[in-house]
């Protein structure tokens, strides 16, 4: 049975002052939640205090504002960001679509970029040769599949990516932004894709600033302002207060 | 400490357990930096040579005194290339990383190991140059070369201890990268690369007793210049690999979830 369960959780990094001959300037961008100085020492309280859980079937948007930390505890479910307090525990394999492009090759073919996305997602071959057509087909891309990357108009190369990333069957979904690609009519194909990805996946992290999006798609959401949980409540009262 | 050691150990094996994938990325760099050239990596061996010979001729120089210079200079730029390019390309490592550091949950050994593979791949092509010289040199084959193989695994089982090092400080210390780089520039001829050391005093002497990279190279060239085992130099290249892993793995295992906070 997949479940997320997140107890007390806290991230808390320095500020690290790199070392460098260069003037000194903050050595790392911040990714939200609040800056700290004490003792000569800047920390950024990422987030701070969380808990929550999460069950089968359940849907989690992520709201707040920009910089209140939603990307950061996608990133801390996924296992980039280690949690410096608490305790996340995850039951179910964990798939996310951030950056669906990452990766892409210009130099090798469609085909073979396929297969590179495969292994960095962790995919067997058999997995990636079992998907391959799929994943051709879905992207429309035709004979253009065994030509470089280089050669694909921006619209392709968004579909190609799509496609890849959501040739996939979670268990539990992470997702920054609900990801579209192509034109008008691959939009609504890209939809659908989401929609039936959205209903296998066990349980779905979702975060957005589109509310409509997240009323139709989500049963739960969660508020973060500067790193803390300002509420976790089902998605009606949301409506009600919101 | 032990905690961190067990922490880099478990990334080291999730690194070996997706080998497909730096295995794979590694190949696409290789054949990317080559992929518009007629002659292809072989480009690699062409350079090699070309530099090999170069520095042949021009320290040489119809000097019949020294009949294996050829073979000496040809196996200590071999090793020199191999752990020049790894020290430099280490150092930018994290930063060429830094989307996939941010955005997939890849072991850092991973990114580790793809360099390391890259070596190796372009090591393989100065092997072959390697050993054109060395036939073409006249140099011919005995049992105590083997030791020279096991002087190239040696070195090999450095390198991605190396290059977690080197990693991480240029991570942690981006000017580094000019530091090393011009510290090995003028490393090559700070090192007995095509220089001999006749037993002098001064400079020459200690640039060559108290410069790790020499003992690095003689493990491979003398057995094939001079027919015989260098003990010593062995005895120090296996500490200093042991050093350089323990350093590695206590690196890894505590800084591995957050250079990512640094880049």
């Amino acid at each position: 049975m997949v479940s997320i369960n997140v107890k007390n959780v806290g991230l808390v990094y320095r500020l690290r002052q790199k070392i460098s001959l260069a003037r000194k300037t903050p050595a790392v961008q911040h990714t939200g939640g609040r800056v700290s100085a004490a003792g000569g020492r800047k920390t950024v309280i990422a987030l701070e205090d969380l808990s929550f859980s999460l069950e089968a079937g359940d849907r989690l948007g992520l709201v707040g504002s920009n910089g209140a930390g939603k990307t950061t505890l996608l990133k801390v479910l996924y296992g980039i960001y280690e949690p410096t307090m608490g305790k996340v525990e995850m039951k179910g394999r964990v798939d996310a679509l951030f950056n669906i492009s990452l990766g892409f090759r210009k130099e090798a073919t469609g085909r073979r970029n396929i297969v590179l996305r495969g292994l960095i997602n962790g995919w067997s071959l058999d997995q990636i040769n079992d998907r391959m057509d799929a994943i051709i087909e879905f992207s429309e891309l035709g004979d253009f599949i065994d030509l470089p990357f280089k050669t694909y108009s921006q619209g392709m190369a968004a579909r190609l990516a799509f496609s890849v990333a959501t040739s996939l069957e979670p268990e539990i979904l992470l997702m920054d932004e609900w990801i579209g690609a192509g034109d008008a009519r691959f939009q609504e194909k890209a939809k659908r894709r989401m929609e039936e990805i959205a209903e296998k996946a066990g349980i779905i992290v979702l975060a957005s600033h589109n509310h409509g999006l997240l009323k139709r798609t989500c049963n739960k959401i969660l508020e973060l302002d500067k790193g803390r949980l300002k509420a976790f409540l089902p998605v009606e009262s949301w409506e009600e207060t919101g | 400490m032990i905690k961190a050691i067990g922490d880099a150990f478990s990334d080291i094996r999730s690194g070996f357990r997706l080998r497909r994938v730096w295995l794979a990325l590694a190949r696409e760099d290789i054949d990317d930096q080559h992929r518009r050239t007629r002659l292809g990596p072989l480009w690699l061996l062409v350079n090699y040579l070309a530099f090999a010979s170069i520095f042949i001729f021009l320290f040489h120089r119809g000097d019949t005194s020294q009949e294996s210079y050829a073979a000496y200079a040809a196996t200590g730029l071999l090793v020199w290339l191999f752990i020049s390019e790894i020290l430099i390309q280490a150092n930018t490592l994290f930063l060429r990383e830094e989307n996939f550091i941010k955005g997939t949950t890849l072991p850092i050994s991973v990114y580790v190991l793809r360099l390391t593979m890259q070596s190796v791949i372009r090591a393989a092509y100065a092997v072959v140059g390697c050993a054109v010289i060395l036939l073409v040199s006249g140099a011919v084959p005995t049992p105590i070369w083997l030791f020279s193989a096991l002087a190239l695994l040696l070195i090999l089982l450095a390198a991605p201890a190396t290059i977690i090092i080197f990693a991480f400080l240029g991570a942690y210390f981006p000017d580094s990268q000019f530091i090393v780089t011009n510290v090995m520039r003028l490393g090559m001829f700070l090192t007995p690369v095509f220089w001999m050391y006749s037993g002098q005093g001064g400079f020459r002497m200690a640039f060559y007793h108290w410069n790790p990279f020499t003992y690095f190279l003689e493990i491979f060239r003398i057995p094939i210049t001079e027919n015989m085992v260098p003990v010593q130099s062995f005895l120090i290249c296996g500490a200093v690999v042991l050093a350089l892993w323990l350093l590695a793995l206590v690196l890894l295992g505590r800084y591995r979830k957050q250079v990512v906070f640094v880049l």
